[in-house]
């Protein structure tokens, strides 16, 4: 009587579900998608989207990352470049200049530039007959670096614009299932942070907000943070960022980022939106890297930006400069006696002279400006561009309410969470194969074995599909769970086995033995589910996904899989 | 499945002489065969035949039983398992004292009942991936310039190439890193390395707060198994030997100097869930399935099933621990292994001899 009973028929259904669910069905119409879009790039102005599915670029196919990278190398369109100099006129082709102007002397020498014979030190004239007297370095370089037309066409658009071989945005290919990868498997970064005291409800989701949109404004798109709590009543802040970890991810989140411009002891302007209306990002004209020098062995280079303020602020910059007083330096320019000092988190980190022409002005525009030190002048001048780049999230976002303390960090490499991928799936097929082998020597049977298998099977795969549905990513931690839940299926399988073919219950029915089987089964679930239930506070929660997915599993398979296993049994049994 | 129990206890009085003289002839049947049984494991429609002939002559011989009524512990004695059972508690009694004073002993000298890893005590650890490094070496160097430092390699266990070794000291990230470099002679960031940093005083807090979830876990346990079996000396049974698998497993990992870290207690608290099982299949077959078979043969029913169920997950937990390459994934699946192991042990050794003790003390076959 091999009736498809409606355990059996609920047990396939979930699993066309499952399929369905955990299939990602956006491969079919694309393999490489946008993960995110650098702000104010080509990318970002031509209106491309994060999530969009890259078809065609230029009319090439993309089919995987390698497709994306050779389609962008093939936009290497160089143009000729003409260098005028003091010291003779210097022609190359590139797509870029390859050096940068302090004033008119020629700083960071690279690629073709110096091939060409540029150093370091000359003084420039002219770039392509662009006269460095009219125009300034920035525009010329607009000018100059070649662009091209790009044609992007996605699932959702066909975009068509001028760029540098810099598009701006960042790539990544489509996954062919829904499972969310954990921290630990796909690399990145989580950190615990507590606040200086305790937080009631509303100053934590504050908190959160700011941390988000500092990250966010630093450029990290693929952020979780929120609050968690542990057993002794503590509340913390929790960051999570998949794929790779920036070296700033410290400063950015533990920095109180509390900025202030002073002149002697009055504040001019704070960070944030109050007294800061625009920060100058990502365009040279107004943000660069100004100058290098050698100071006592080490490297140092400086970089400015320009930052609006508000009319309030530009009002308290003009009384506080009314009644300083003129020098003159022997440069034979004129600065005011006082300084214009910066302080981030309460440390000097700059002092600007203030130009004698700025003296009791209303002035809204303001240059920032700041330092980096490196061994090396190219260590110096990263170190630079980093600081610029987080003291303009800062501006930007304002300082965090509150004083924070990372007190638990991990940063786990992406090379090593795909060896960890790898590995736990042999290990998952090994285990398997060794369980179903134990349980053929055991009984010989192969009618047995088979729904073993299916129902093992079924119960991994119903697993992720409730994780697919509830977000939940799957970490190392999970998949031990995912292991040891297959664990307690294949015991209960056995109970029932045993129960079916027992002697001793011969007097009993199958439905009867099936049904003692099931109050053994029932009383090792709810033993294994209240021993894990503390788990989900114990720990600010970070073991959560060994617990979730074990309790997901074994609930599973109480529920769904045993049931269909003890119908698929009475059908083999009685055959 | 309570309801009947409290039927039976009602009448017991009544049916159990008759029923416990019904079972004693099968008993003594049984104890006989049962040498021959265990060397015939497997050929069941042998079994079967005969316990269709013990039935038969059950009924046959009910009235004539009657008069042996109280003689059946002598009998039962024949048996090897009747014999030797007084023994094997003892032996596993005496491991179970062993691994409290293995304990205790460890406590003393190390002052907690654990090796800790960084993430309970505080510290650094910083996974470095490179296929070219010599363990021994490192470590000369690293002495001295670092706190307490731990070294190990990730392997790959098909081709058995060094994918990346580990350090985890107590020093500061930023120490620990700078040293690091120096010997490696470049610079580590998150494409060559991963570093993960515990404040002490978080996972001092993260110790507690895990202990704690552990007993709670047990008690939650405990409350479980009472509502299941609502008899108060088995469940006692139970969960005793629920916790001397949980220390002796403990007790294991000490000795054979294993680390424990979060993921290790999360490892303790599924022990908790996986050890009562088959204590609790091993009760449930004894306790509430009277009329099936004898005790012994009860017993052994359950002893077939269960040493199926824990050997199945034990090669499931081995096999992971000996392929699988990420600390969190070995340290676990170690765990669960030594933990089976001893509830393969108590289980079977203690919980069984203790059960047939209670049911012979209370007249139970």
């Amino acid at each position: 009587m091999a009736k498809i009973t409606w355990r059996i028929w609920l047990l396939i259904i979930l699993l066309v579900i499952a399929g369905i669910v955990i299939f990602n069905w956006q491969i079919l119409y694309g393999k490489v998608y946008v993960k995110s879009i650098v702000p104010n790039s080509s990318a970002a102005q031509a209106g491309i989207a994060q999530g969009e599915l890259i078809k065609e670029i230029n009319g090439k196919a993309i089919n995987s990352i390698e497709d994306y990278s050779n389609a962008l190398a093939l936009l290497k369109n160089e143009a000729e470049i003409i260098v005028e100099t003091e010291n003779g006129t210097f022609r190359y082709n590139s797509a870029t200049l390859d050096f940068e102007l302090d004033n008119k002397t020629i700083r960071h020498v690279s690629g073709n530039a110096e091939i060409a014979g540029l150093k370091e030190g000359m003084i420039v004239e002219s770039i392509n007959n662009f006269s460095l007297e009219t125009y300034t370095f920035s525009e010329i370089k607009e000018k100059v670096e070649p662009k091209t037309k790009i044609t992007i066409k996605t699932n959702k658009n066909e975009y068509v614009f001028l760029s540098t071989n810099n598009i701006g945005m960042v790539v990544s290919e489509v996954w062919p299932t829904r499972i969310k990868a954990g921290l630990d498997l796909q690399g990145g970064a989580r950190a615990l942070v507590k606040p200086e005291r305790a937080l009631t409800r509303e100053e934590m989701a504050n908190l959160i907000e700011t941390v988000r949109y500092r990250l966010n404004v630093y450029g990290l798109t693929d952020v979780n943070v929120k609050d968690v709590s542990d057993l002794e009543g503590n509340t913390y802040l929790m960051v999570e960022l998949a794929g790779a970890t920036p070296i700033e991810l410290q400063d950015l989140i533990a920095k109180q980022g509390k900025f202030e411009a002073k002149i002697g002891n009055e504040t001019v302007f704070v960070g944030g939106h109050n007294d800061i209306t625009f920060v100058c990002r990502n365009d040279a004209s107004c943000a660069r890297i100004e100058s290098c020098n050698a100071i006592e062995g080490s490297e140092s280079c400086r970089f400015q930006f320009e930052v609006h303020l508000s009319e309030a602020a530009a009002k308290r910059h003009a009384e506080l400069t009314a009644n300083l007083i003129e020098n003159t330096t022997g440069e034979g320019k004129s600065y005011l006696n006082e300084t214009l000092d910066l302080y981030l988190d309460d440390k000097l980190v700059d002092s600007l002279f203030i130009s004698s022409d700025l003296k009791g002005k209303v002035t809204t525009a303001v240059a920032v400006s700041g330092s980096g030190i490196g061994k090396t002048r190219l260590e110096a001048y990263n170190n630079a561009e980093t600081n610029m780049k987080k003291l303009q999230t800062i501006l930007i976002t304002g300082s965090l309410p509150f004083k924070l303390e990372i007190i638990k960090l991990d940063s786990i490499s992406p090379t090593l969470g795909q060896e960890f991928t790898k590995n736990v799936i042999v290990a998952a097929l090994a285990a398997f194969v060794g369980v179903c082998l134990i349980i053929y020597i055991r009984y010989r049977k192969f009618q047995l074995f088979i729904p073993v298998i299916i129902t093992i099977v079924s119960e991994t795969v119903l697993t992720l599909l409730i994780a697919v549905i509830i977000h939940w990513n799957i970490d190392l931690a999970s998949i031990a769970g995912i292991i040891a839940a297959i664990g307690t299926g294949v015991d209960d399988q056995i109970v029932m086995i045993d129960e079916s073919e027992s002697k001793a219950a011969k007097q009993y029915s199958m439905k009867e033995r099936i049904k003692r089987a099931f109050f053994i089964i029932m009383g090792a679930y709810a033993t294994v589910v209240v021993s894990l239930l503390p788990l989900w506070w114990a720990g600010a929660g970070l073991l959560r996904g060994f617990a979730v997915t074990t309790l997901l599993g074994i609930t599973v398979g109480v529920f769904v899989t045993r049931p269909a296993f003890a119908d698929i049994l009475k059908i083999i049994t009685k055959e | 499945m309570e309801e009947e129990t409290k039927a039976e206890a009602e009448q017991e009085e009544k049916q159990e002489k008759q029923k416990q003289e019904q079972e004693e002839t099968e008993e003594t049947k049984k104890t006989e065969d049962k040498e021959k049984e265990t060397e015939e494991k497997g050929k069941k429609e042998k079994e079967i035949k005969e316990e269709q002939k013990e039935e038969k002559k059950e009924t046959n011989q009910e009235a004539k039983h009657e008069k042996k009524e109280y003689k059946h512990i002598k009998f039962l004695s024949s048996g090897w398992y009747d014999k030797n059972y007084k023994i094997l508690l003892i032996i596993s009694l005496l491991v179970f004292v062993l691994a409290i004073g293995s304990i205790v002993l460890f406590y003393t000298k190390h002052g907690d009942i654990m090796n800790k890893d960084v993430t309970l005590t505080g510290g650094t650890t910083i996974t470095v991936y490179t296929s070219d490094v010599n363990l021994a070496e490192l470590e000369a160097f690293l002495k001295g310039k670092l706190g307490e430092v731990n070294i190990r390699k990730l392997e790959d266990i098909t081709t058995r190439k060094t994918i990346a070794f580990v350090v985890e000291t107590s020093s500061d990230a930023n120490v620990t890193k700078a040293v690091l470099e120096e010997y490696l002679k470049y610079p580590l960031d998150n494409s060559n390395s991963s570093t993960e940093i515990s404040g002490a005083s978080l996972a001092k807090s993260f110790y507690h707060q895990l202990l704690i979830a552990m007993a709670v876990a047990f008690v939650f346990m405990a409350i479980v198994v009472f509502i299941i079996f609502r008899n108060l000396i088995p469940c006692l049974m139970i969960v005793f030997c629920a916790a001397a698998d949980i220390i002796s497993a403990l007790a294991l990992a000490n000795v054979l100097g294993f680390r424990i870290s979060t993921a290790g207690i999360a490892a303790f608290l599924m022990l908790i869930g996986y050890s009562v099982d088959t204590d609790t299949m091993l009760t449930t077959k004894v306790l509430k399935r009277r009329g099936e078979g004898a005790l012994n043969s009860r017993i052994k029913s359950a002893f077939k099933t269960g040493l199926i169920m824990t050997l199945t997950s034990l090669a499931a937990v081995l096999i992971g621990y000996f392929i699988a390459n990420s600390d969190v994934l070995k340290e676990i699946f170690f765990i669960l292994a030594c933990g089976l192991a001893m509830d393969l042990f108590y289980t079977w050794l203690a919980n069984a001899s203790l059960l047939k003790l209670y049911c012979e003390k209370k007249k139970i076959s």
